[in-house]
């Protein structure tokens, strides 16, 4: 494969073509944070966190959908970037009614270590405390609205691997949400094949099983990659 | 009475208590007391925003209500999962939950002893108010305010230990506990054993000599009759965490016995008031006016046959013989009871922690939904508490009851508080330490309003006395 080379955080690289900033900056051991990335799913930069500068550019970019181009000069780490990782961490947690002391996920959530990793000490937006449905019509999960931050790994787990498109997106705005077929409660759904992978791809305690309680939830994101790969092998 | 005579004494807020609260007397026209009113002016409203969550979250929603006894709603409600459920929790999850109720219950009855009343027995009812508290013993009692903290830490560490976490424990689950006890742990916790068994007997000393010294005082401190509610084990020994419910009378005759906690709105019914926000509950076969009774540590010693442990068994037949074998209605004898109590659970914890099953990890028996009601019953430290769930088809609750100890003592506490004014107050010649023992017999019942807030040393309290149209006619400040 042919190679470029390009600069990320002073660094000089000789990096593949046709790979996206973030797919290099991980081969690389260049951290970048995440949400609504998931190895194995289709990026679609939704959650603004893997936000990088380009030397030339006049706008910050997402780096799980930007292709790296010979001679970029990429930074990660600028106070500008640490700066609207935090804004963006604050207003996940005041969109809904984010509260980890009674969550099943607390402990083991993506969106808590966000907080932590963003140094997010307090919130200066808002809250905007909207009234959010928790769906435990299904026999095995529950789906609560609550908690959910909108990366739609669910959606992509569920349509791009498990084939089934149980979940969908509705409404705009803060009135989004994440909808079984055509918003039915999800116990009552034709599609879903309550195969769980939308419970591991889910990074929050929106979607959690059932039997579980808090200190007792352990999700395998990483499972949605392997199946990737693991396709691809037997193809 | 002519209304325009009537005058007013507001003691607010009521201090060294878990909670916000304030108290109001009536005087009549001579200046004696008429009336007294016990007001609990904070709301929270769990129940009402509960409903719609999953039933399994609520054994860690519900601890959220109090920091002092957050394993008993813990306790209460994952009961209730499990009749929802309709499973039995393993041995060992069973014996796991069993040691951190007891290590709350020491905990609490630590703090309500050591930290908050203790003060008022070793530096005086009438000592100066801003040192009569926790620091001020350790001024005084360094030796005692040291080893009060301490037990108070033992109660604390056996949750850490068990659970991960102090306060708000982590991996109560339906069926049982969701982590194992490690060896390394258990050793740990029996090596406080000899300490706390020391503190608690010294806290006994302390509180015995108080009675030798002032026994025209306990003896006559708010000692109307109630009858009093509790559980029991099968032979009729107090139990903490789980068992039947008893109820008996005034002259200690058994009124109902082995009674399943799940009956309980058979025999308990509540009544809201104008004047506070907790509810007046009352043994439904008396009535609102007769069926007044009462719950915790001396309701408990009051209608257990007999305690579990050996220490514990013989101050347990001082204090029955102080009844000549009927209950014990002194209000001052709550200490006592509590210390009693204190002492059975640091025997019983040293008893489960050399359960050669403890450290098993077989701690968690699994089911799912299968009920759409449960109701949950155990002892939290000031007495009995009930947790009760409805819930549709999918297990989203529909309406949650939660029936806490504080409120059942409500209306004894109010009679306890009229009868202490009639004894201490006389029209506006109003003393503090006069006030002092006022409060100090609501914090007899050691009263969780909230709770998680409670105040250390004197907060600032404004009583005024009022006539009918609101004038002030005396007011004292204390700070």
């Amino acid at each position: 494969m042919p190679k470029i080379s390009v600069t990320i955080d002073d660094k000089k690289l000789d990096v593949d073509v046709g790979k996206t900033i973030l797919e290099v900056c991980k081969e690389n051991g260049i951290e970048i944070l995440t949400m609504c990335h998931l190895k194995g799913l289709t990026d679609v930069g939704a959650c603004r966190l893997c936000l990088v500068e380009i030397e030339g550019v006049n706008k910050l970019l997402s780096a799980c959908t930007t292709k790296i181009a010979a001679n970029m000069i990429i930074r990660t780490k600028t106070e500008k970037i640490k700066r609207y990782q935090r804004i963006t961490s604050e207003l996940f947690f005041a969109e809904r009614n984010h509260v980890c002391s009674v969550c099943v996920a607390n402990g083991k959530c993506d969106l808590q270590k966000l907080g932590y990793k963003t140094e997010m000490n307090h919130i200066r937006y808002p809250y905007l405390f909207p009234e959010c449905n928790v769906d435990t019509s299904h026999p095995w999960y529950v789906l609560d609205h609550n908690r959910c931050i909108m990366c739609t790994r669910c959606v992509r787990a569920c349509g791009e691997v498990e084939g089934a498109h149980n979940w969908n997106v509705m409404n705009r705005g803060y009135q989004v949400r994440i909808i079984s077929d055509f918003d039915t409660p999800w116990g009552e759904s034709v599609t879903c094949t309550s195969c769980g992978k939308c419970v591991h791809a889910c990074p929050t305690g929106a979607i959690w099983p059932k039997a579980i309680v808090q200190g007792q939830l352990e999700k395998k994101p990483e499972i949605i990659g392997e199946l990737v790969e693991k396709r691809k092998m037997n193809l | 009475m002519d209304s325009s005579t009537k005058r007013q004494i507001l003691i607010s807020p009521v201090t060294r208590i878990e909670g916000h609260a304030k108290i109001t007397l009536q005087l009549d026209e001579n200046g004696n007391v008429d009336g007294a009113f016990f007001h609990v002016n904070e709301f929270r409203g769990f129940e009402k925003f509960c409903e719609g969550r999953m039933y399994t979250e609520m054994p860690i929603i519900t601890p959220r209500i109090c920091g002092i006894c957050p394993i008993s709603h813990s306790i209460a409600s994952v009961k209730a999962c499990e009749m929802i459920q309709g499973i039995t929790p393993t041995h060992t999850g069973n014996q796991l939950r069993r040691l951190i109720q007891l290590g709350q219950a020491l905990s609490s009855h630590a703090l309500s002893f050591f930290h908050l009343s203790s003060p008022d027995f070793l530096l005086g009812y009438d000592s100066d108010p801003s040192k009569r508290n926790i620091l001020g013993l350790a001024d005084k009692y360094p030796d005692i305010a040291l080893r009060g903290i301490r037990l108070r830490k033992f109660g604390q560490e056996i949750s850490e230990r068990v659970t991960g976490k102090k306060i708000h424990i982590a991996g109560i689950a339906p069926g049982g506990m969701a982590f194992p006890l490690t060896e390394h742990n258990r050793k740990a916790l029996l090596a406080w054993i000899h300490e706390a068994t020391e503190t608690v007997q010294i806290g006994i000393g302390i509180i015995k000599k108080f009675h030798e010294e002032n026994e025209a005082m306990v003896k006559s401190f708010a000692t109307s009759p109630t009858l009093y509610m509790g559980t029991v084990g099968p032979d009729g020994e107090m139990e903490l965490y789980d068992g039947k419910l008893r109820f008996v009378d005034v002259d200690g005759t058994i009124l109902q016995d082995q009674l399943d906690p799940a009956r309980y709105l058979e025999f308990i019914a509540e009544r809201s008031v104008s004047w506070s926000y907790l509810k007046y509950p009352y043994y439904k076969p008396y009535g609102f006016d007769k069926g007044f009774y009462r719950v915790g540590p001396l309701a408990r010693l009051n209608i257990a046959s007999k305690m579990k442990t050996p220490k514990a068994q013989k101050e347990f037949e001082i204090f029955k013989a102080i009844g000549n074998g009927k209950p014990v209605h002194g209000t001052f004898y709550f200490h006592y009871a509590r210390l009693i109590e204190a002492l059975g659970c640091v025997e019983e914890a040293e008893r489960i922690l050399h359960d050669h099953e403890i450290t098993s990890e077989n701690i968690q028996a699994h089911g799912r939904w299968n009920y759409a009601e449960g109701i949950g019953c155990t002892e939290a430290p000031r007495g009995t508490l009930f947790h009760h769930y409805k819930t549709d088809d999918t297990g989203k609750l529909i309406n949650v009851n939660l029936l806490i100890a504080t409120g059942q003592n409500n209306p004894s506490m109010n009679r306890s508080v009229l009868e202490v004014a009639k004894q201490y107050v006389k029209g506006n010649d109003i003393q503090e330490g006069m006030l002092n023992r006022v409060e100090s017999t609501i914090r007899c019942y050691d009263p969780c309003l909230s709770c998680s807030t409670h105040a250390v040393g004197a907060m600032p309290m404004v009583v005024e006395v009022k006539d009918a149209d609101g004038n002030i006619v005396k007011r004292i400040e204390r700070n």
